[in-house]
């Protein structure tokens, strides 16, 4: 089955939420429907964290703020060789951490 | 609403103290007792982050009441993340100005190191959220250097303005007894010189080793009270004039403009509102450098500078001690420390030494109003105070 990171889209107003809230903060209405965010977006900042704690095994975990094709933003990891504010990336869903028995899974971006 | 007052101020020196959590929290608690000569409250708050993860301990505002003998004292224990300090001297302002209580105690206390910085950074991340950002391994110094690349592109502010904030905080703490880190800094040794990579390494870049607070240990106290109560402690009248607060998206990916802190902008709004004064009378404040760049992307927030334009008021050497609107006085969280529960009891506690003169070398001359900005999580949940002093 194919995983994907969802958007929670209000039903009255159309505002995409990531991640999801109980009430539109646009509206203030309750109801949302899902819907898979898009893959492609570009990169808004990011930054190289020195010494991440013993979940990543990395030296430097590259983190970074993406802006998605539909103007949703995420957080998520980033694997580019020279990160530019501004250039296309495109996401994949991976192990992202590993935590004594379990691992999670999501976002990653690449250059597009 | 009743006026309200600091009648009484205490602190401990923020660094590793090798002491029981409660014993921290005392040490400052007694001492500003016996700074206003009274020897009952009518309640005790309690500013905590960490004790239940770190310390293995809750209920910390019963703990303290317990170990100063103050019952039948009313007591609770506030948590706001890093703003828990500023948190509790609001809900001891609002006891008080209410008519609910006449004395209140304020106590912010931190023990986070005997954790490795490693358990202690991963503790405060706590604070981000689950599945957006945790899991990702946010932390708090990744939240900033994103931030902090942000707004270099967009205002220009280089890593030579970030080292002057680090520099004047450091060396403004060489003037205080209590600061974590009292030694000097030059510009040649953290960032132009053959040394510097080595000295000041990337931690999240942009963002450097030297761009970051310590982890610290501490605890402050403050004792509010009413006027009438306060005239009798025969103390400088030093009156909390403002409290203001205001909050944002939890993840900082959701903000509508990124380099913006309207949390910041909020708090201080409403806290200007309610002192009477505005951000341009202010003679003194401690803004919340956890990271160099949040002390100048506050000193426009609050309304000191115009937005892109507070590392140039630093250039000039408006913020410095001698300066015409010093801020970080007391070292600031990146010299004086930051023991999380404690920091906005802390920064009051130097409003109030400035404001009473009791400040020695690092007095700032002739200060009649003061501003304190506590900065929970990244900007979503902010603490304003502003406080004045009487004749
Ligand atoms: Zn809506």
């Amino acid at each position: 089955m194919e995983i994907s990171i969802l958007g929670y889209k209000c039903s009255k107003c159309g505002t995409i939420h990531y991640p999801n809230r109980a009430i539109c903060r646009k509206c203030r209405n309750e109801q949302f429907t899902v819907e898979p965010l898009p893959d492609k977006g570009k990169l808004l900042t990011f930054t190289h964290l020195y010494n991440p704690s013993g979940d990543f095994d990395v030296a430097i975990l590259d983190l970074a703020i993406v802006e998605l094709s539909n103007g949703v933003r995420i957080t998520g990891q980033m694997k580019i060789d020279k990160p530019e504010i501004g250039m296309k990336v495109v996401g994949k869903i991976e192990k992202v951490r590993k935590s004594g028995f379990q691992s999670f899974k999501g976002m990653v971006f690449y250059k597009a | 609403m009743k006026e309200v007052y600091v009648v009484g101020i205490g602190i401990t020196k923020f660094s590793r103290l090798e002491y029981p959590l409660i014993e921290i929290a005392a040490y400052p608690s007694i001492m500003a007792m016996k700074d206003c000569g009274l020897s009952s409250v009518d309640h005790v708050y309690v500013a905590n982050m960490g004790g239940s993860r770190l310390s293995h301990q809750t209920a910390l505002g019963s703990a303290l009441v317990d170990h100063l003998s103050l019952y039948p004292a009313g007591a609770e224990t506030i948590e706001n993340g890093p703003a828990s300090g500023a948190s509790a001297i609001k809900q001891g302002y609002m006891a008080v100005a209410s008519g609910v209580h006449d004395v209140v105690m304020v106590t912010g206390v931190e023990r986070m190191r005997e954790a490795n910085s490693l358990e202690a950074t991963d503790f405060v991340a706590s604070l981000a959220h689950p599945l957006a950002e945790q899991i990702y391994g946010v932390t708090l110094p990744s939240m900033a250097g994103m931030f902090t690349r942000l707004y270099m592109n967009k205002y220009g502010v280089t890593s030579k303005h970030l080292a002057m904030v680090a520099i004047k905080n450091h060396d403004n703490a060489m003037f205080n007894p209590n600061a974590h880190l009292r030694m000097p800094i030059t510009m040649e040794g953290i960032l132009t010189g053959p040394e510097a990579s080595t000295n000041n390494p990337f931690v999240a870049d942009p963002l450097r080793f030297f761009d970051m607070c310590p982890v610290s240990d501490g605890g402050a106290c403050l004792i509010l009270a009413t006027k009438e109560v306060a005239k009798k402690s025969k103390r400088p009248m030093i009156r909390l004039a403002g409290v203001g607060q205001a909050t944002d998206t939890h993840c900082v990916h959701e903000r509508e403009n990124p380099t913006d802190l309207p949390a910041v902008r909020g708090a201080a709004e409403k806290c200007f509102k309610m002192a009477g004064f505005k951000a341009k009378d202010v003679d003194v404040a401690e803004l919340h450098d956890a990271f160099t760049i949040l002390e100048i992307v506050e000193s426009e927030e609050v309304g000191f500078f115009k937005k892109g334009e507070g590392h140039l008021a630093l250039e000039k050497g408006y913020t410095s001690l001698k300066g015409k609107l010093p801020i970080n006085p007391s070292g600031g969280l990146k010299a004086k420390g930051h023991p999380v529960g404690a920091t906005g009891v802390g920064q009051a506690h130097e409003i109030v030494t400035q404001l009473r003169g009791e400040a020695g070398e690092r007095q700032v001359k002739d200060a009649k109003t003061g501003f304190t900005c506590n900065f929970g999580g990244f900007g979503n949940n902010v603490v304003a105070l502003a406080f004045q002093k009487e004749k």
